[in-house]
C-alpha cells in the first residue's frame, strides 16, 4: 500500500497527469487559438521549462515523456515527437548549464531559443523518417511565433513545472 | 543521487529506444501501434473534451477580438458572391442532371450513387507540422482509412486515421497527400481545312459555323451540305464534311482535336503555404499547351482512393520543363481549406480494397 502511494505521490505520476491537461489544451484551445496562421506549442514549451529549471536529465526525460504521449494524438509516426521533445528538453538544460548562476531573464532567453530550436527539431526529425516538404521558409515564421509565445507563456509554465517536478516526501 | 542520475540515464536510453521502436513499428502500419493509439484516444477523450468545454469561452472571445472584422468581410463577399451564383446553379444543376443520365445510360459510375456521410469539423491540427482536421465521425458510420472528404466545392483530402466516433483528415496540402487525377485541357487552337472538292488538294480555311445554319456551297462539280447539331458540352466548331451526293443530310462533330483533351498526374500538396502540384503529365503534342485555369479532377480507376471526376481545383501556373519531363502545374484548390466546417465522406473503396464475401 505505501508503496503504491509513494508511486502515486511520485513527481512523474504527477508529469504525466499534468501532460495530459497540457495536451488537451494544446489540441483544444491552441489549436484554435493561431496567432499569425501559427499554433502555440504548450507541449513544447512545458518541456524546454522543465529543461531548463530542472537540468537536461531531467529535460529530456520530461521530453521523451511528453512526446511520447502527444505522438499518440498526432497523425505523425508515434515516437517521432518523443524524440524532437527528448532533444528540445535536454538542450534546454545543456544551455542553462552555461550559465554559472542563472537569473530569470537567463531563463526566458533559454526558453525562447529552445523553443526555436525545438520547434525545428520537429520536422528534421520528420524528414529523417522519410516525411518530406516541411522543411520550408515558413518554419521560420512558425519558429518565431512559437518561440514569443512561449516567452508570453513562459511565467504560468514555470509556476505549473515547480509545481509538478518538485520531488516531495511522502509522510505517512 | 549518483544512483538517481544513473536510473535516470537508463530510463532515457530505454526511452529513446523504445521511441525508434514505434517509429519503425508504425511506419510499417503496424496494427499493435493503432491499438495503442486507440487506448491512449479512450483515456484521453474525456479529458480533452473537458478541456473543449472550459475554453470553448476563451477561444470564443479570441475568434471574436481577432477574426470580427474578417467575418464581417466575408460576409460581404460571400452574398455578393451568392448572387452571382444564384442563377448559374440553376443552370448547372440541369447540366449535372443531364450528365448524371448520360453517365447512368451509359454505364458509367457517378457521384450519386455512392453513399455519403456528412460530418462536422471538430478539431484542427495542433502542431504545426501537418495538414490535417478532425471529423466528428467514424468508423460506426462506416467510414475506412483512404476514403475521399468533400465539401460544397469540391474534394478536400482522404480519411488517414478512424476511430470509432471521429476520423482524421488530411488536407491535399499536407506533403504526404498524393492521389491520381486528370487533367482536362481545353481543345487546342486548330486550323483546319476543308476540301471542297473530291479531287483537288486546295487547302482553305474554314469558318466557324454557328448552330443551327445551314450552308450550301456550290462548288465546280460537288455540292456540301450542313446540318449542324449541338451537342452539350462539344463547343460547335468546324464542319469537315465529305462532299456527299445532293439531298443527303449528316451530322456534324467537333474535330477529334477540339474536343476536350484529359491526362493523368499526380497531385501532391506542399503544405499550407504553398499550392499543390501536379506531376508526371505526359508532354505528348496531342496534349497540347495546358491553359491556366482548366480543371483537375480526380482520375478514379480500379487502384484509386477516389471515385473518377471530383473537381479538386484548376492550373494557377504552369512550370514547364526541359527534356520530355512534362510540365509542373501549381493547382489553386477550389475549395477554401482555411474554414472548413461541414464535410462530405464519401463512402467509397476501390474494386480493389473491397473486401471479398
Amino acid at each position: 500500500m505505501i508503496r503504491f502511494l509513494t508511486i502515486m505521490s511520485s513527481r512523474w505520476t504527477r508529469l504525466v497527469l499534468v501532460l495530459l491537461i497540457v495536451i488537451s489544451l494544446q489540441t483544444t484551445l491552441f489549436a484554435e487559438m493561431r496567432p499569425f496562421g501559427v499554433a502555440a506549442q504548450l507541449v513544447l514549451l512545458f518541456v524546454v521549462v522543465s529543461g531548463s529549471i530542472n537540468g537536461s536529465t531531467i529535460g529530456a526525460l520530461t521530453g521523451l515523456i511528453a512526446g511520447l504521449m502527444y505522438d499518440f494524438v498526432l497523425p505523425t509516426p508515434v515516437g517521432l515527437t518523443s524524440l524532437a521533445l527528448g532533444l528540445a528538453g535536454a538542450t534546454a538544460g545543456l544551455l542553462v548549464y552555461f550559465f554559472r548562476e542563472p537569473t530569470w531573464w537567463m531563463r526566458l532567453i533559454t526558453i525562447g531559443v529552445v523553443s526555436l530550436l525545438g520547434e525545428v527539431y520537429y520536422p528534421l526529425a520528420q524528414t529523417v523518417v522519410g516525411l518530406d516538404g516541411w522543411l520550408q521558409f515558413r518554419i521560420i515564421k512558425v519558429a518565431i511565433v512559437v518561440a514569443v509565445c512561449n516567452l508570453v507563456l513562459s511565467p504560468i509554465a514555470i509556476f505549473v513545472c515547480r509545481w509538478t517536478l518538485t520531488e516531495r516526501k511522502l509522510s505517512v | 543521487m549518483a544512483v538517481a542520475q544513473l536510473t535516470r540515464r537508463r530510463a532515457i536510453i530505454l526511452l529513446v529506444l523504445t521511441s525508434i521502436i514505434l517509429i519503425t513499428l508504425d511506419l510499417q502500419n503496424s496494427s499493435a501501434i493503432s491499438g495503442l493509439r486507440n487506448i491512449f484516444s479512450t483515456v484521453f477523450r474525456p479529458v480533452e473534451s473537458t478541456a473543449r468545454v472550459i475554453t470553448r469561452p476563451i477561444s470564443n472571445g479570441w475568434h471574436g477580438i481577432f477574426d470580427y472584422n474578417d467575418v464581417l468581410d466575408e460576409n460581404d463577399r460571400l452574398r455578393e458572391r451568392i448572387a452571382q451564383q444564384e442563377g448559374a446553379t440553376i443552370a448547372a444543376a440541369a447540366s449535372v442532371r443531364l450528365a448524371q443520365e448520360l453517365l447512368a445510360l451509359n454505364g458509367l459510375p457517378t457521384l450519386a450513387g455512392i453513399n455519403a456521410v456528412t460530418a462536422q469539423v471538430i478539431g484542427d491540427s495542433p502542431t504545426n507540422f501537418s495538414q490535417t482536421i478532425e471529423i466528428n465521425q467514424g468508423n460506426e458510420s462506416g467510414i475506412r482509412v483512404g476514403m475521399p472528404v468533400l465539401n460544397a466545392a469540391g474534394l478536400i483530402g482522404k480519411i488517414t486515421k478512424v476511430f470509432s466516433d471521429r476520423s482524421v483528415v488530411m488536407l491535399i496540402t499536407d506533403p504526404d497527400f498524393a492521389l491520381s487525377v486528370k487533367v482536362v485541357n481545353s481543345p487546342r487552337q486548330t486550323t483546319t481545312t476543308t476540301i471542297a472538292k473530291s479531287n483537288a488538294a486546295v487547302p482553305s480555311p474554314v469558318v466557324p459555323v454557328e448552330p443551327d445554319a445551314s450552308l450550301d456551297t456550290e462548288t465546280s462539280s460537288t455540292t456540301t451540305t450542313t446540318t449542324t447539331t449541338t451537342i452539350a458540352g462539344f463547343t460547335p466548331s468546324v464542319t469537315t464534311l465529305p462532299a456527299v451526293p445532293s439531298g443527303v443530310s449528316s451530322i456534324t462533330v467537333p474535330l477529334a482535336s477540339d474536343l476536350a483533351v484529359r491526362e493523368t498526374g499526380v497531385i501532391e500538396g506542399r503544405g499550407p503555404s504553398r499550392q499543390p502540384t501536379v506531376r508526371f503529365i505526359s508532354n505528348a503534342v496531342r496534349f497540347g499547351d495546358i491553359q491556366v485555369g482548366v480543371p483537375i479532377v480526380t482520375a478514379g480507376g480500379s487502384r484509386s482512393l477516389s471515385p473518377p471526376d471530383i473537381l479538386i481545383g484548376k492550373v494557377a501556373r504552369v512550370v514547364e520543363r526541359l527534356g520530355s519531363a512534362g510540365p509542373v502545374l501549381e493547382i489553386e484548390p477550389v475549395a477554401d481549406l482555411t474554414n472548413l466546417s461541414f464535410l462530405r465522406v464519401l463512402l467509397y473503396q476501390p474494386i480493389t480494397e473491397k473486401a471479398t464475401p
